[in-house]
């Protein structure tokens, strides 16, 4: 065993590994990670088919309290309170996937042509199009959102990107207007290569420690908004989420039974928890200052 | 960081703060005295709001409730009688019928006097007479009015029909509807109608003033006058105030003739008030509380509700024993209790014109599809039902003839309320139906919590007979006149519903099946048997009679054999009061007729 000076680094290390060395130093940071790896184990498993599979399974043993064959008891109409929080999360992560993935996916790209392109006329028609989006409040707006679709499937999911995206852009619009003044810009210009080129391959790439802190942020945000969504009853209609356990436990509780909520509100928390730590260690890690700092 | 870790720490206490229940009947509040300064006031809840008090527009139990006490009607039911008896109200007496069951004479008491308004000569109430009656029928077939209780006169009385298509003029005589004087009052029906008695103990029947409809118009609906035991005061979004009419015409109570039963009312206090004229209360507050925690809290508070039912949530509270009911001790120390039958069902329909599970014009596919509905059936479980929604208090029966009318049949084969997982599964496979072929089932509602969680029992059910869960979808409506309407459309294949009876005779859920009532009539099934109208028909100009009850008992077995209901529970309610006030309750038949006999101490 050989102990390393973490504020050593080799003169070939990158960023990236810098970051990373960062990062193990942070404890909670790593609490967080291990907290979001765990509850992604439990959705693959879901996905597998491994767990989670007999959440729509209803008994004859109404409202029960916890036992070796429910871990977390049942609910009013004896469906296993575990199975169903385990399934939520499957559903949880694919609510954020998908959103995250998309709307991270349009902010960076909108984001990265209106700030490419600042003071143009397709910069001040992004910059209105996300001024009206952030004008109109949040909830609000995913609600009506996904109110006025509730035909579709996807229709919580678009109402989230519809909202979300454009705090990607904004991010990612400043760092371009301040990248493209950067010496590397101008040597890629003077070389000839196409706007295109420069935007993919020199100026969208710098942007990444930027992209990897947004869609930490937006996927706890999505599972979040999909809890509420759910809970006010325009969220998951075929499945079930921790939205759909807590508003069924707004009857049990005034009966005295806590099953649902406990355990729909716990798993939420600790993601949510989870989720913090590691995108504030994240944030902490990659910021370059910071890093600088630990360089010198 | 350390925020966060601050952060998960107060949460982490608070959800243990909330874990940490009370029992809830450690929190009884003493009531106190109802007599305030020598007035008595009764305060009431219901758990929904009337959308209007016009009694043509009565058509949800929390209007009628209040409109039969602001309104009198020719006839009502007694009190305390089981099963429900009628009697006269305003008439005088019960009405004299011709031999051919066509012709209905009712006299009507002569003291009646409506309540005073300043469209009356010298703002003072008249009296009531027989063509108040006449008018009063007439506004539920004017086309301006927007009425809901036409369909109990409906081709029933002669030349009302007519009237209303020729222009609705009310100076125009209708040959059917006549006072021949003041209080007499002549009725020519169409047909043979023996139900006509118990359309004109409805709140759809309340008897109003033209004076006064007339120069309220629209108004009438929340400024209602009519002749009952209470004047509305006032009326808002959360309570509806009303004060005794002090004219009210005196009718001492004959607690013997009204069904007193000592073993069933005798701890109640009702004997003391035999004699006396209602109404008994100066003010009656009728708070609408829906939300149940709510209810309970204004309820077990001591100085504010005086009489609620039990909410489900509550029921672990209030029960220490379900068969037989028992209620805890601390419950029946602090309240009077009452439980009882309700009268009406909740059921799940198909719809039968619907393709997939409903009628087809190819004989083998019909096959196919009353066999999917009959193994649907099948695997339907009410008992776990009424124990996980009706905490096990339901009465559950076979067809659609309930337990709350005389015609029901306790003998009747529970085979179509009994779970046989096997032989659904067999039904499916002789009739070739495979687990890949199954069509989508769609269960359309009116989206909350608990309709969620109805849908998620069933789809169980439905689990258990092979069906998958990505062929069962979920259909939630934003409200239930948005899944009213839908199903008026007919585009529901599969629908849950309740029915709560009119009057306590079977004819009103059979002709929930027959066939011309088809959607947006009553008929949401859209059940179209010649056999059944048939039968529905013939039985429809009888009066009740071992022969009718026959009819009607083969209608019901109709229904059962072609599976198009999955029917039916009657939920039992469970009734608590103040010890301080003498009652005896009921939201059914009798409902709002009940509060003019309430009397507080």
């Amino acid at each position: 065993m050989t102990a390393i000076n973490p504020s050593i680094q080799p003169p070939h290390a990158s960023l990236w590994l810098k970051s990373w060395q960062h990062f193990k130093q942070d404890r909670i940071g790593m609490l967080g990670l291990l907290i979001v790896l765990l509850y992604f184990l439990l959705a693959c498993g879901v996905w597998l088919g491994l767990w989670g599979q007999g959440w729509s399974e209803i008994s004859a043993q109404f409202n029960q309290g916890p036992s070796a064959s429910h871990w977390l008891g049942t609910n009013a109409i004896g469906q296993d309170v575990a199975e169903r929080g385990i399934y939520a999360t499957k559903v949880a992560f694919e609510v954020g996937l998908v959103v995250t993935v998309l709307a991270t996916l349009l902010g960076v790209l909108l984001g990265a042509v209106a700030g490419f392109y600042q003071g143009s006329w397709i910069d001040a028609l992004l910059l209105w199009v996300m001024g009206v989006l952030d004008s109109i409040p949040f909830y609000l707006f995913v609600a009506a959102v996904a109110y006025a679709m509730a035909e579709h499937v996807f229709a919580m999911h678009m109402a989230m990107i519809a909202v979300f995206w454009t705090t990607v852009a904004r991010i990612i619009r400043s760092e371009v207007i301040a990248l493209k003044q950067l010496e590397f810009v101008e040597a890629a210009q003077a070389m000839g290569q196409h706007h295109r080129a420069i935007l993919w391959a020199h100026i969208i790439p710098n942007t990444s420690h930027l992209i990897i802190i947004q869609t930490t942020l937006i996927f706890v945000t999505a599972i979040k908004t999909e809890v509420i969504l759910s809970f006010l009853g325009i969220g998951i209609k075929n499945g079930i989420s921790w939205g759909l356990m807590i508003a069924e436990s707004t009857n049990d509780i005034q009966a005295g039974y806590f099953n649902n909520f406990l355990t729909a509100s716990l798993l939420l928390f600790v993601l949510v928890i989870g989720f913090n730590f590691f995108s504030d260690a994240l944030q902490d890690a990659l910021d370059p200052k910071i890093n600088s700092h630990h360089a010198k | 960081m350390v925020t966060h870790i601050k952060f998960t720490l107060i949460v982490l206490t608070a959800l243990g703060l909330v874990a940490c229940g009370q029992d809830d009947r450690s929190a009884y509040g003493t009531p106190t005295s109802s007599i305030i300064n020598g007035t008595k006031i009764y305060r009431h809840s219901i758990d929904g709001k009337p959308t209007s008090l016009d009694p043509i527009k009565a058509s949800t139990i929390y209007s009628n409730f209040l409109v039969v006490n602001i309104f009198d009607t020719l006839y009502s039911y007694k009190y305390l009688a089981r099963p429900y008896q009628l009697k006269p109200n305003l008439a005088a007496a019960m009405p004299t019928i011709s031999e051919d069951g066509l012709r209905y004479e009712i006299k009507l008491k002569t003291n009646a006097r409506f309540h005073d308004h300043p469209a009356f000569d010298n703002g003072q109430g008249r009296a009531v007479v027989a063509s108040d009656v006449v008018y009063s029928i007439k506004r539920s077939f004017d086309p301006k009015n927007n009425a809901s209780g036409a369909w109990l006169w409906q081709g029933k009385i002669q030349g009302l029909d007519d009237w209303k298509t020729q222009g609705a003029d009310y100076d125009v005589p209708v040959a059917g509807l006549q006072a021949i004087d003041d209080h007499t009052l002549v009725i020519q029906l169409t047909q043979a109608y023996p139900q006509l008695i118990y359309s004109l103990a409805t709140g759809f029947s309340g008897i109003v003033p033209r004076e006064v409809v007339a120069a309220l118009g629209a108004e009438f609906g929340s400024k209602p006058i009519g002749s009952g035991p209470f004047y509305l005061d006032r009326f808002d979004s959360e309570t509806a105030y009303l004060k005794k009419n002090p004219r009210f015409r005196s009718e001492p109570l004959d607690i013997y003739f009204e069904g007193f039963d000592e073993a069933k009312h005798g701890a109640l206090g009702i004997q003391a008030l035999h004699g006396l004229s209602p109404p008994f209360v100066d003010q009656l507050e009728i708070n609408f509380i829906k939300e149940t925690a709510s209810r309970w809290q204004s309820f077990t508070k001591g100085n504010e509700i005086q009489y609620t039912t039990v909410p489900k949530d509550k029921q672990n509270t209030v029960l220490m024993s379900r068969n037989p009911i028992r209620l805890h001790p601390q419950i029946t120390q602090n309240y009077h209790h009452s439980y009882g039958i309700e009268a009406g069902f909740v059921y799940h329909g198909f719809n039968m014109q619907d393709p997939t599970f409903g009628h087809a014009s190819d004989p083998e596919q019909d096959a196919k599809n009353k066999a999917l509905r009959c193994a649907i059936r099948q695997v339907h479980d009410w008992q776990q039902k009424n124990q996980a929604f009706y905490f096990g208090l339901g009465t559950v029966f076979p067809g659609i003839i309930p337990p709350s009318v005389p015609e029901y049949d306790p003998n009747l084969s529970r085979d179509s309320i009994t779970t046989d997982v096997a032989a659904a599964k067999a039904l499916l496979a002789a009739h070739g139906w495979q687990t890949e072929d199954l069509p989508v089932f769609e269960y359309h509602v009116n989206g909350s919590v608990l309709q969620k969680q109805f849908f998620e029992q069933l789809r169980g059910f439905l689990n258990q007979l092979g069906y998958p869960n990505n062929r069962i979808e979920y259909v939630p409506y934003p409200s239930f006149g948005n899944f009213n309407q839908a199903v008026k459309n007919r585009q529901v294949p599969f629908f849950f519903m309740g029915w709560t009876l009119d009057y306590p005779d079977a004819e009103n859920t059979l002709q929930l099946f027959y066939g011309p009532n088809e959607a947006p009539g009553s008929n949401n099934f859209n059940y179209q048997n010649p056999a059944f109208d048939a039968l529905f028909e013939q039985s429809s100009t009888m009066q009740p009679s071992p022969e009718r009850t026959r009819l009607y008992q083969q209608m019901n077995q109709m229904v059962i054999d072609d599976c198009v209901v999955i029917s039916g529970l009657s939920r039992n309610k469970i009734h608590l009061w103040h010890k301080n006030v003498i009652t005896f309750p009921d939201r059914e038949i009798v409902g709002g007729f009940h509060l003019r006999y309430v009397d507080v101490k």
